[in-house]
């Protein structure tokens, strides 16, 4: 265990799927001795990369999970959250840079900025994690860290500073030149393991001076004792490396480092880098809300002497049970204690804690404040705070967007079934932008969540871990349906079948809500004198509340309305709560029509990134798409095109995609907004749900 | 009618009244303006003027992001759109964004060429811009030839260009020495300058004031007041 705080960070690696992400991770576990050989990416050699361990990532030759490994570099004690590089698991990413201190932007000195790096970008900055840049892929043919760290300042807005220029790009990439030292790095030996520093050679000579004046220039902003030094030239390596810290830690600097991993340059650099420059558990302010006091924001203190507050940020049920991922923000975590579920209040012992590298592990007697580690069979969700049950505190609240897409599945033999259950309870507690529900109407198990290819990859686990076979009917968007005008209504609700009657009159008015208003529904009550008995009111309200769940246009749920009753009936024998629920639904039913009802649809922010000569066969599959294109940029050979585009017409995309484009573009989507259907859309949802009512008659 | 008053607060007003008769299909516009005075801002107003009355723009960006530019149109027309009472505002929104687009560039990477590359993109999309807006274009630095591939952009396609271009001074007296020679080549040369006492952060108005108005001399008719964040009129 690292008593030193200041020895401790907690990193992620973010970055485009084809940046490298994955190989530069195994270079660092390489160098840092976590594991022992190399191999590559995408299995060329079957082991596949470390922390690609999951078999599906292996294939693929992404990293869907974030796995938390650690190691340990330069006496620092490093814990690498490794982040997914696709936008459909947004929500990782997101749980991820909750835990993170700081973190790695691995951008290709090819591509460079692409729109998956603009994503985790803003991301990064909304949950304000410092950044180092890795310019990678300097090896390859096109490479060019300059454009790539221009891009940095003009597409991303950082304030980039190139902390190393290269020896040689392309093919003649053999190193780099440290500006800080102002000397040549070579990487020899078989993996590069051997750093040589020497002179820097005579023709780069000119070229380091300038971009090390440039460095100091920008770096002196956040230090005066720097500016001093360089004026009375006396600048030494430490009070360099202190400004770039400081000007890392306000994310006002991002220091840019270079190289290739595949080739197996620059990385131990890199490691310094972090080392130095991004911030360890204490410079960062962590705050959870108070549950005994309204939820008010609290600060927690990195101090292991204070009562225990832990973030589940991740469940894993790898080969050895269930696994909890978790940071500890204060106190400590020890073997044999006793934690609680603040959401759940329910009490666990911690039976083993662990430290986790990539699928391996080592048992651990305890863990404190800042440090990252793995919990044994407990029992929980992901998101899910501990604390020792003397304090109630929770993390604040992570946003969690709704599923915008849903896919109704049926195991292919009943045997499957247990299993399916077990998968879904599974994939539910881990992720929370994935749903399952069973429709009452259909009796279908129907799952949902953020994209195609987040509920396929999900398809895919039930078959591969739980060997599960499924049928999937076709992905089903989440409409929304809203109202558009005011519409009076005026019912009564009256059944006289021997005995004591039903009745109960309701009258009043429906409307839309203000535009901006997020709220789904709004019930006002402004029944004067009695007309309505005080005690049915919230019956007349739950009638209402209950009606939204099924649109009466094509059955989804309506938001966006306002209820105001202000007048009704009630008789002294005859009425009854479930009368006026029932007036109330029949009052819905009435005037839903005159309302103008609407329908909503998802539309998703799509980014598409190619070579130029491609940039009209990609507006088009926009444009068939009923797509709007906001823009177009166009760099050096390269284009991206910005577009929103309805999620209904997204199905099946990347094939489409691919083949238009001989495979050489690539997107990324996220939600953007509910927007009104068109007309002609609207009708063919009109008809299908028609259809679907007869058959079921 | 909302649309009539919405446009009626446009910039562009004035140039069709103070001007005689605005800029025209086939020529080219130059607007000048010191950092920060509001020359996207311009050409905003100008592109939300014929994107209200449904025509479609193109936007070239030379030192701003696609999203950016966006931000910029969504910022001026909200403000037109709450200031006005604009019934609809969602829809007439959408139909902004449908009839607009972003085109960003390196500001070394672009030329007469690439936006004949552009158009014909666009044309095969069956969208053809009837105004095209450059922003922030380095004229002084562009030759004599080029210029004049500008004004042949223009004339076949049949679009007004209105391009903007930075100058070093807020103050813009008359044409800058370096844009004399090339003067012939545009219909309309504007100059936009900070008015008012100005406080730390911001000005009180923006000028509007024509340096060139076709073959008119009569340039002191066009001299008014812009709302220095939307650079839309202050007095209607």
């Amino acid at each position: 265990m690292i008593n030193d705080l200041s020895k401790i960070r907690n990193i992620g690696i973010s970055a485009h799927i084809d940046s490298g992400k994955t190989t530069l991770t195994e270079r660092i576990l390489y160098y840092t001795k976590r594991i022992h050989r190399i191999s590559e990416v995408k299995g060329k050699d079957g082991a596949g990369a470390t922390m690609d361990f999951m078999e599906l990532e292996r294939e693929r030759g992404i990293t869907i999970q974030s796995a938390a490994t650690y190691t340990v570099w330069d006496d620092h004690h490093v814990n690498i959250i490794d982040t997914p590089g696709h936008v459909d698991f947004t929500i990782e990413v997101e749980r991820a840079l909750r835990v993170l201190d700081g973190a790695i932007l691995v951008l290709c000195g090819v591509a460079g900025v692409q729109s998956q790096s603009l994503t985790v970008d803003r991301q990064m900055r909304r949950y304000k994690v410092p950044r180092l840049a890795f310019i990678n892929k300097l090896d390859r043919s096109g490479a060019n860290p300059r454009r790539v760290s221009e891009q940095l300042r003009e597409k991303l807005g950082h304030n980039a500073v190139m902390m190393q220029l290269p020896i040689g790009v392309e093919a003649a990439h053999e190193g780099v030149i440290d500006l800080v030292t102002m000397q040549a790095v070579h990487f020899q030996g078989d993996n590069g393991e051997h750093i040589v520093r020497s002179e820097i050679p005579a023709e780069l000579r000119d070229e380091a001076e300038t971009a090390r004046e440039a460095m100091l220039d920008a770096v002196s902003m956040f230090s005066d004792e720097l500016t001093e030094a360089i004026l009375e030239e006396r600048v030494t390596e430490e009070l360099i490396h202190q400004a770039v810290r400081r000007g890392t830690l306000s994310r006002e600097l991002t220091p840019v480092f270079m190289g290739s991993a595949y080739k197996n340059k620059g990385v131990q650099l890199l490691l310094d880098g972090v080392v130095r420059y991004l911030p360890c558990p204490t410079d960062v302010e962590n705050t959870a809300v108070d549950l005994t006091n309204d939820e008010a924001p609290i600060v927690l203190s990195a101090d292991p002497q204070k009562p225990l507050v832990a973030l589940a940020f991740k469940l894993e049920e790898g080969r050895y049970g269930q696994l909890t991922y978790t940071r500890v923000y204060q106190g400590t975590l020890a073997k044999g204690t006793n934690i609680v579920n603040s959401r759940t209040q329910r009490r666990h012992k911690v039976g083993r804690l662990v430290r986790m590298h990539a699928d391996e592990m080592e048992d651990i007697e305890s863990a404190s404040a800042g440090d990252i580690v793995a919990l044994f069979g407990i029992e929980c969700a992901s998101g899910d705070t501990f604390t020792d049950g003397s304090i109630e505190v929770a993390m604040s609240s992570m946003h969690v967007p709704d599923p915008v897409v849903s896919i109704a599945i049926k195991a292919k033999d009943n045997k499957a079934q247990d299993n399916l259950a077990k998968a879904l309870g599974r994939f539910v507690r881990e992720d929370p932008t994935f749903r399952s529900a069973v429709d009452p109407e259909s009796n279908e198990t129907v799952i949902s969540g953020m994209g195609e290819l987040h509920l396929d990859v999900y398809i895919e686990r039930m078959k591969r871990e739980y060997k599960v076979e499924v049928q999937t009917g076709a992905p089903q968007v989440a409409y929304r349906e809203t109202i558009s005008q005011r519409a009076d209504f005026h019912y009564v609700h009256k059944k006289q079948t021997g005995g004591s009657g039903q009745y109960g009159k309701v009258a009043g008015y429906i409307e839309p809500l203000p535009e901006g208003d997020e709220r789904p529904f709004e019930f006002v009550n402004e029944v004067r004198g009695g007309a309505i008995p005080t005690e049915y009111i919230p019956a007349v309200e739950k009638g209402f509340r209950s009606s939204l769940d099924k649109g009466r246009l094509i059955g989804f749920p309506v938001i966006g309305m306002r209820v105001v009753v202000n007048d009704g009936q009630a008789h002294s024998v005859d009425s009854s709560e479930m009368a006026f629920q029932a007036a109330a639904r029949g009052a819905f039913r009435s005037c839903y029509a005159q309302a103008k009802p609407i329908i909503l649809e998802p539309v998703m922010k799509l980014a598409v990134e190619g070579p130029s000569e491609f940039q009209g066969a990609v507006l088009k599959t926009v444009m068939q798409r009923r797509g709007t294109v906001i823009g177009t940029t166009e760099e050096g050979g390269f284009c991206r095109v910005e577009a929103e585009v309805p999620l209904a017409e997204m199905f099946g995309y990347a094939t489409d995609l691919r083949s238009q484009t001989q495979g050489k573009a690539e997107f990324t989507m996220e939600f953007a907004r509910y927007l009104q259907c068109p007309k002609e859309a609207t009708e063919t949802l009109l008809e299908k749900y028609a259809d679907r009512r007869r058959d079921e008659e | 009618m909302y649309r009539r008053y919405l446009n009626a607060r446009s910039p562009l007003r004035l140039l069709e009244k103070g001007l005689h008769g605005g800029l025209g299909p086939g020529n080219l516009g130059l607007v000048l303006a010191g950092p920060g005075v509001g020359k996207t801002s311009f050409l905003v107003g100008v592109a939300l003027d014929d994107l209200l009355r449904g025509k479609p723009v193109l936007h070239v960006a030379l030192d701003h992001t696609v999203s950016h530019v966006r931000v910029f149109y969504d910022t001026v027309f909200e403000d037109l759109a709450a200031t006005t009472h604009l019934a609809n505002a969602k829809a007439v929104h959408a139909e902004i964004d449908r009839l607009r687009r972003i085109r960003a560039y390196s500001p070394g990477a672009f030329d007469a060429k690439r936006l004949r590359e552009a158009l014909d993109l666009e044309a095969g999309l069956g969208a053809r811009p009837e105004l095209i807006v450059v922003d922030g274009l380095d004229v002084a630095q562009r030759s004599r030839e080029e210029l004049a591939q500008w004004g042949a952009v223009a004339r076949a396609s049949e679009a007004e260009i209105w391009i903007s271009a930075p100058v070093g001074s807020e103050r813009i007296p008359s044409l800058p020495e370096p844009l004399r020679p090339v003067e012939d080549l545009f219909g309309v040369i504007l100059a936009l300058e900070p008015e008012g006492a100005g406080h730390p952060g911001g000005h009180d108005a923006v000028a509007l004031r024509a340096l060139k108005d076709h073959d008119s001399p009569d340039l002191a008719a066009l001299h008014v007041a812009l709302d220095p964040k939307t650079l839309l009129l202050i007095r209607s």
